[in-house]
């Protein structure tokens, strides 16, 4: 319990009080730490006062700018479709496609988001959490013989998504408090980097447990066939009951979270103790609890992502969460981290852009394309779309 | 009570006793050595070996001047582990000279014993088997007894000047790995898989590491697309020197090429992450070092390759050695950059620059207000951190003379992280110390591990015993090896001197528990 008196710089507490945007868009606070916009510029802004003109102006207009650059993007795709004079129907598959995308990277990245914005850690290991949950989903799946009892009719299916998803959302919530029991909560007071690198060191170690129980290969879901009734068509673009469902339960579950933690006791000391660990330590809030109530809630979500993953793709690999752990974790930096709004939007943002991206310069760009968004969003606006702008000290 | 049975016996001003007999044992080690090396190149060679190894001598010299020599060293090494009972015999509890001074103790006896038990393994029970490659047994013994007398000389000497020891930890350390290092490929001369892993794993990742080191170590930014500026130097060298865009440059000159763009690259992605602060730093260079591979594996501009990256590049040619021919020459040149750059780093780490990244890694806003240049100072860190990556990637691709992207994945960062983070970031020492020990386990152990199982499995008739891959470990090996040496020893085995300074005096300032994560 020493370890909390001694937290190392709590961080200045959340951001002005009374700041309407705050109580709108947030609901965890952006943590304190993000560095600010520094009225002093460095490195080439300071040489160049042109490129400090337009570093700042990229940085202020920066929504606008990304939500345009999306925009011209999708009108490319619209374009190329056109030339097969196929606009509207691959803006409209493609648009499906990001959803779907968009919806699980915003479900993982509400796992991030929630754990910087609590314990101001990225926590490396989530995308491996997201990966567990699929090799879980898989092994619940045969134990019970879900997928005999899916195949069997409407009713059989929704039995078997009501077994399948508490079960392994609680598996891998588990794991995830693990996780953070072993690996995190002995250096909460540490200096920053120290948990980081322990994160890597989950991550990888989770990677080598998949790698060993589960090989190198691709191994299949045999879940796929689960849904596979098709919905409706629309303006030549066929939707089936696997997107909408992949899209409903993202926004089911994010509603649901944004409920539990307006409206909680458990969300209330969660949200208080992501303002002021101390704080909230001194009103008598158990904050070890709380942190792994945290752990518990965002990995139970990659465990529905996993889940939903594995009903949309026939494969799961041993190190898929790795690059989709990135990709996620850039959705929740888009949004402004420590912001579970944000993390649905940056989720939705990050699809849109990885599927558009992807098919307007080819496919294996998509994730370099995202990775090089996770850069410029770093470089030009660190605190993200929503994120709320806090000074504090370095 | 078994404390102070090893307390070591000090009189009464506190200095240690019988220093003297005890430098009168090391220089005869020392000496021994020496005549084992020196002694064959006048005897005649038996059977057409090699003939200057210390089986050579205890075969071929007529008087069995070999086998006493092995044996004498035997002896000395048992008095250096029975040292602390026989101190007690004569004196008993008359103060100590502190903790450090066990800890030289023990770390001489066990260095000794441990490379015994080494031998031991390696002559007694995988005799049969091709340990070092496809050899006789005769090669086996040769290398067991070489590193059997480096481990009691090496022994002997600490233990002898123990009082020099300490006062000059480094200097001993250079001492005593210098040898080991240089004569390498000659103790192994027959096993050449073992020069390939001494210069394809642990010489380029020391070089990886040790400028990681700087980034990381000295100036506190945690880096974690490191291998993109190894795979910048590696593709620049590659595609300047092999058929694929018909370029023969020099790979002399390259060696620098490769360098100075990585140092290039390096700042121009330290430039954009000046204002950013350490995870989100860390980041930014993930993702950096995720779309280098990506580029590369995408061809770009026709420049990399694709997927297949580039191949047969050309070998480093000096006078008429050829360096493809054997891979101890690749040892050798890299030892001697290992060497340098090591020296350099050392003189950059006492200068003011090297006094700045300090600062700068404990209190940026105290160092800005100092006067630093936080721009050009953690720039510069970038840029000598990227520099030495990219000279050993060039290094690299000359000498597998093929480079794909799947080199120089995220594995690649997190296998030098976990090096310096093993070995004491900050401490350059460590550093070395920390590449030695994992690269010979993940690039050696783990690899030899499977060949043995199998042979194991097979002798004693346990087939589930072949099966298993060893080499799928090595992941988990590096997750554990992160966790359990930050949960429990954050500064690493050999940890940098303000953390030592820290466990010792028990000082808790803020100012260097800011540091314990990133010293």
């Amino acid at each position: 319990m020493n370890d909390e008196a001694g937290a190392g710089a709590p961080g200045g507490g959340g951001p002005a009080a009374g700041s309407l945007l705050q109580s709108t868009r947030a609901l965890l606070v952006a943590p304190a730490g993000l560095v600010p916009r520094v009225r002093r510029p460095t490195g080439a802004g300071r040489a160049i006062p042109v490129l400090r003109g337009m570093y700042r102006w990229a940085s202020g207009n920066f929504p606008a700018i990304l939500l345009l650059v999306i925009a011209l993007t999708v009108i490319g795709v619209f374009l190329q479709g056109q030339g097969h004079d196929q606009g509207l129907t691959l803006m409209g598959l493609q648009l499906r496609n990001a959803l779907v995308l968009g919806a699980i990277y915003a479900l993982v990245a509400i796992g991030y988001t929630m754990v910087y914005g609590i314990i101001e850690l990225i926590n490396f290991a989530h995308g491996d959490v997201f990966t567990a949950s699929g090799f879980y989903a898989i092994l619940i799946a045969t134990l019970f013989g879900l997928n005999g009892l899916a195949a069997g009719g409407p009713g059989g299916l929704v039995l078997a998504l009501l077994i399948l998803f508490p079960v392994v959302m609680l598996m891998s919530g588990l794991t995830g408090m693990i996780i953070e029991r072993v690996a995190y909560r002995r250096l909460r007071s540490s200096p920053r980097l120290a948990p980081l690198i322990t994160a890597i060191g989950v991550s990888f170690f989770l990677e080598g447990f998949m790698l060993t129980r589960a090989g190198p290969d691709n191994v299949p879901t045999g879940r796929s066939a689960w849904i596979t009734t098709h919905a409706f068509t629309f303006g030549g673009v066929s939707v089936s009951w696997k997107d909408i469902f992949v899209v409903a339960v993202a926004l089911g579950l994010m509603f649901a979270l944004g409920a539990f933690i307006r409206g909680t006791r458990l969300g209330k000391a969660m949200r208080s103790t992501a303002q002021d660990r101390d704080a909230a330590l001194l009103c008598g809030i158990n904050i070890n609890r709380t942190i792994s109530v945290t752990f518990f809630i965002g990995s139970a979500l990659a465990a529905a992502a996993a889940i939903v993953y594995t009903i949309n793709l026939e494969f799961i690999q041993w190190n898929l969460g790795y690059r989709l752990g990135i990709i996620a974790f850039t959705a929740a930096v888009l949004g402004g981290i420590g912001n579970i709004v944000g993390a649905g939007l940056g989720g939705f943002l990050i699809g849109a852009i990885y599927v558009f991206g992807g098919q307007l310069v080819g496919g294996e760009w998509s994730e370099a394309l995202i990775f090089a968004v996770l850069v410029i969003i770093l470089t030009f606006r660190p605190v993200g779309l929503l994120g709320v702008e806090v000074t504090t000290r370095a | 009570m078994l404390r102070r049975i090893l307390r070591p016996a000090t009189s009464a001003s506190g200095e240690v006793q019988g220093g003297m007999v005890w430098w009168l044992l090391a220089v005869a080690a020392a000496l021994m050595l020496l005549v084992g090396w020196l002694l064959p190149w006048f005897l005649e060679p038996v059977s057409g070996g090699v003939g200057f190894s210390p089986q050579d001598v205890v075969v071929s010299s007529p008087t069995g001047i070999g086998t006493i020599l092995v044996y004498v060293l035997g002896v000395t090494m048992l008095i250096l582990v029975l040292s602390p009972i026989a101190e007690l015999a004569f004196r008993f509890r008359k103060g100590t000279l502190g903790p450090r001074w066990d800890r030289v103790r023990f770390a001489a006896a066990g260095t000794g014993l441990l490379l015994t038990v080494l031998v031991w393994l390696l002559v007694r029970i995988i005799q049969e088997e091709p340990l070092f490659g496809p050899v006789d047994s005769h090669t086996i013994t040769n290398s067991a007894v070489w590193l059997t007398m480096y481990g009691y000389g090496v022994a002997a000497v600490v233990y002898g000047a123990r009082e020099w020891v300490l006062m000059h930890p480094n200097l001993t350390f250079g001492a005593s790995a210098l040898p080991f290092g240089a004569l390498l490929p000659v103790m192994f001369h027959q096993a050449p898989d073992f020069v390939l892993w001494g210069a394809q794993d642990l010489a380029i990742y020391v070089l990886l590491a040790l400028g990681l080191n700087v980034v990381v170590g000295f100036a506190g930014l945690l880096d974690l697309g490191y291998a993109a500026f190894f795979a910048i130097g590696a593709y620049m060298c590659a595609s300047l020197a092999s058929p694929a865009h018909h370029l023969h440059l020099p790979l002399w000159a390259l060696l620098f090429i490769g360098a100075m763009v990585a140092a290039l690259f390096g700042a121009v992605l330290g430039a954009p992450t000046l204002r950013l602060r350490g995870d989100y730093l860390a980041i930014v260079t993930l993702g950096f070092g995720e779309i280098i591979p990506d580029l590369a594996t995408n061809d770009v501009g026709g420049f990399t390759g694709g997927p297949n990256g580039i191949s047969a590049i050309d070998q480093p040619q000096l006078g008429p050695i050829n360096f493809g021919t054997n891979p101890q020459w690749f040892y050798w040149s890299l030892l001697i950059v290992v060497i340098l750059v090591i020296i350099l780093l050392r003189n950059v780490e006492h200068s003011r620059m090297g006094r700045a990244w300090v600062a700068l890694r404990e209190d940026e806003v105290a160092a800005a207000a100092t006067g630093i240049n936080t721009t050009s100072t953690k720039l510069l860190a970038f840029a000598i951190g990227a520099s030495v990556s990219g000279f050993a990637g060039a290094f690299y691709g000359s000498m597998l003379t093929a480079i794909t992207p799947e080199a120089f994945l995220f594995q690649v960062s997190v296998t030098v992280l976990s090096i310096i983070v093993l070995g004491g970031i900050g401490n350059i020492i460590g550093v070395i110390v920390g590449s030695f020990v994992l690269t010979f386990v993940i690039y050696w152990v783990l690899q030899n591990l499977n060949e043995w199982s199998v042979t194991l499995g097979h002798t004693i008739n346990l087939p589930a015993l072949s099966n298993v891959n060893f080499t799928q470990y090595t992941y988990m090996i590096y997750g554990v090896a992160l966790v359990v040496m930050m949960l429990f020893r954050p500064g690493g085995l050999l940890p940098s001197r303000a953390r030592r300074v820290e466990l010792e005096t028990g000082i808790e300032s803020e100012s260097l528990a800011a540091v314990q994560g990133k010293a």
